[in-house]
């Protein structure tokens, strides 16, 4: 750390500094129904399966696996609701960040010189809301790029617009 | 140069293209369906003679049916070069006419597998920056005639131009028989016996596959059964078979360094490497520095003794569809002041004498300590616990100091050093890897932190490259974000071109 320290002789913009914004409210809906549209699924076959087939030995225990899978799933929607504010992005004059997690931060910035192309995806259900995703691609590997999920669509439009004319500068 | 060939008109590749694209059909049908063969050959006497006639006359129509379609492929392959751009028609029925411009090619390499040594052919294959039809082989072609069209492209585009003939080179380094002998002793053996399994395994797995299908199913799990049961009861057969790995495994790292890097040479010209290596298929590849990502410079106890080390170049890889195309190029064998040459034509080696090596916060130390003992706890409890076999935990007397100075040497090896442009990143266990990195390279970056790593307030750096990523692992949130900052910096400060 402090060997480099003589290197720099002015100060470096700082991504802490970076003032972030977050995304828009209505994609927590968006959250929700993708939420239960995994979770009913489950939950039908848990009952199913506790009705029909479960052996009365392993009825017993049919409470304690009730509570064990509610605990399991409201815990991954607390951990999405926890999250949510925490999904926010980051323009600046040359690179565009954008960070997430609650247990597992993660942040992640990419210069506009790098970029090969912008995407711009509306779900079906995002698209009740209005709202659509920003995909960032460059020449890394592709599952590492970055993405902004649940942007007003008007505002994608922007961001997009403005990634465009930056990179072709 | 050599003007004798117009390539202004369509013209077609050798005629022993032919041959190639006949045997490259029934190489490729052997390959799919060779158990299925194996079967019939081994119960041909029980085939009847009207049976015998369909086999026969099977195979022969299947053969004629190749080579009509190889010369028709070859009567419908046609090139040309007109206005810098390279031109190309091919397909039988489904026919496909593609232009490539000179600055789009990125690489000419040639080829020379056995068939293609025996009939003294070439094949050219162009790769070109473009997103869909990333690359154009010419099955068979001249060794004359392709270094002209070479030169030809070389020539007006952007490409190097001095890289035509080698053989006036003083070569970088030449790897002789016996330099490779010593290069394969040293390999790691280990990794190598792996490899040679997972290939016997998949093997394996054809040849149940089909014997199911036969019904002989039963026949191979006894004799699996057989063979474990055994197994199980007998140390001494343990040991033989220990040994036998041990000869397997060395004779697969033969194999593997002998087949790939036999013959190899490597040149250094203005801004490429060109590199020739390979027994049954010859290799030439043009490597540009340019498109060169990141080098890792890789040495083993055995190697460091004899002093010799292997240099590993990633390039981008161009294009998500074409994943096994190698992009990674190997040089075996280089003595440290190769490595210095190799080191000095790529980057100002200056930065990075009397850099400090900055290591890892004590939490990755810890969490790897954690993270085994985890792992080690739940495999013993397991075995224990169904097989009440408590006798094995003797094994821990050899076990246990294998993990620790494994996981010492881990931590050791673990490190960066960050000059003023260049990023080197040390890592290893048995093996010691030294990755250096053009921060300007970098395509984008991340930081990541798990809740744990949040109350030791440390956090991983990941650095992504077009040929992979590169991860500093668990670094004080400060470093991390300092790193960060100036990683940006470069890359948007930046004026030349990534690759």
């Amino acid at each position: 750390m402090k060997s480099f320290k003589n290197d720099v002789v002015f100060k470096l913009p700082k991504i802490e500094d970076v003032e972030f914004n977050e995304i828009n409210k209505h994609y927590l809906n968006v959250i929700f129904i993708n939420f239960f549209i995994t979770f009913i699924p489950f939950i039908t076959a848990l009952i199913l399966l506790n009705t029909y087939v479960f052996s009365d030995s392993i009825k017993i225990y049919s409470t304690l696996i009730f509570i064990t899978f509610f605990i399991f799933w409201g815990f991954i929607l607390f951990y999405y609701i926890a999250s949510f504010p925490l999904r926010k992005y980051g323009l600046r004059e040359r690179d565009i960040s954008y960070k997430s997690g609650l247990f597992f931060k993660k942040m992640t910035t990419v210069p506009f010189t790098r970029i090969q192309h912008v995407e711009i995806d509306e779900g079906p259900i995002s698209r009740l809301f209005n709202l659509a995703s920003i995909s960032v691609y460059t020449a890394g590997d592709s599952s590492d790029d970055l993405v902004i999920k649940g942007l007003q669509k008007h505002k994608a439009l922007q961001i997009k617009e403005y990634l465009s004319k930056k990179v072709n500068e | 140069m050599n003007k004798s060939f117009d390539f202004s008109q369509y013209s077609r590749q050798s005629v022993k293209g032919i041959l190639i694209l006949y045997i490259q059909q029934i190489y490729a049908i052997l390959k799919v369906s060779w158990v299925l063969i194996f079967f019939i050959v081994k119960d041909f006497s029980k085939v009847s003679k009207i049976g015998e006639f369909y086999i026969y006359a099977g195979g022969f129509l299947l053969l004629t049916f190749f080579l009509v379609r190889a010369i028709l492929l070859y009567r419908n392959f046609k090139f040309k070069i007109v206005d810098g751009h390279f031109i190309l028609q091919k397909g039988i029925l489904k026919k496909t006419d593609t232009s490539i411009p000179f600055e789009r090619i990125q690489n000419i390499n040639f080829k020379q597998n056995l068939i293609h040594q025996i009939i003294n052919i070439h094949e050219l294959t162009i790769e070109t920056a473009g997103s869909s039809n990333t690359e154009i082989s010419i099955k068979a072609i001249e060794l004359d005639k392709a270094k002209a069209l070479k030169e030809v492209i070389l020539e007006s585009g952007k490409i190097v131009s001095n890289t035509i003939n080698t053989n006036e080179d003083k070569p970088l380094l030449k790897v002789s028989v016996l330099e490779l002998l010593k290069v394969s002793l040293t390999e790691n053996h280990l990794k190598n016996l792996f490899l040679f399994l997972a290939l016997l395994v998949g093997f394996f797995q054809q040849i149940q596959q089909i014997a199911e299908g036969f019904g002989k199913v039963e026949t191979l799990d006894g004799f699996i059964e057989q063979s474990s049961s055994a197994l199980a009861t007998s140390f001494a057969l343990l040991f033989l078979a220990l040994i036998f790995l041990i000869i397997i495994g060395f004779i697969s790292s033969f194999v593997r360094v002998f087949l790939v890097h036999f013959n190899l040479s490597a040149y250094l010209k203005n801004n490429a490497f060109e590199i020739n290596q390979g027994l049954f298929t010859k290799k030439s590849i043009l490597l540009k520095k340019q498109k060169i990502q990141t080098i890792t410079i890789s040495t083993n106890p055995l190697k460091r003794l004899i002093g010799i080390s292997y240099v590993t170049f990633k390039q981008a890889v161009s294009g998500k569809i074409n994943t096994k195309k190698e992009k990674v190029i190997r040089i075996v064998g280089c003595k440290n002041n190769q490595i210095e040459t190799i080191k000095n034509s790529l980057f100002t080696v200056s930065e990075f004498k009397d850099l400090e090596k900055q290591y890892p916060d004590s939490y990755y130390k810890n969490r790897i300590y954690i993270y085994s003992f985890l792992l080690m706890a739940i495999v013993y409890v397991t075995i224990i616990f169904f097989l009440k076999e408590y006798k094995i935990l003797f094994s821990l007397a050899l076990v246990l100091p294998i993990l620790l100075i494994s996981i010492r040497k881990k931590v050791q090896k673990r490190f960066y050093k960050l000059s003023k442009n260049y990023l080197c990143v040390g890592k290893g266990i048995i093996e010691t890897h030294n990755t250096i990195l053009e921060l300007f390279k970098v395509q984008n970056i991340k930081l990541t932190q798990t809740f744990f790593q949040k109350r030791k307030d440390v956090a991983n750096l990941v650095l992504q490259t077009a040929s992979g990523k590169i991860t500093l692992p668990c670094l004080t949130v400060k470093e991390a974000l300092f790193l960060y900052n100036y990683v940006l910096f470069k890359v948007e400060t930046s004026q030349k071109e990534w690759m």
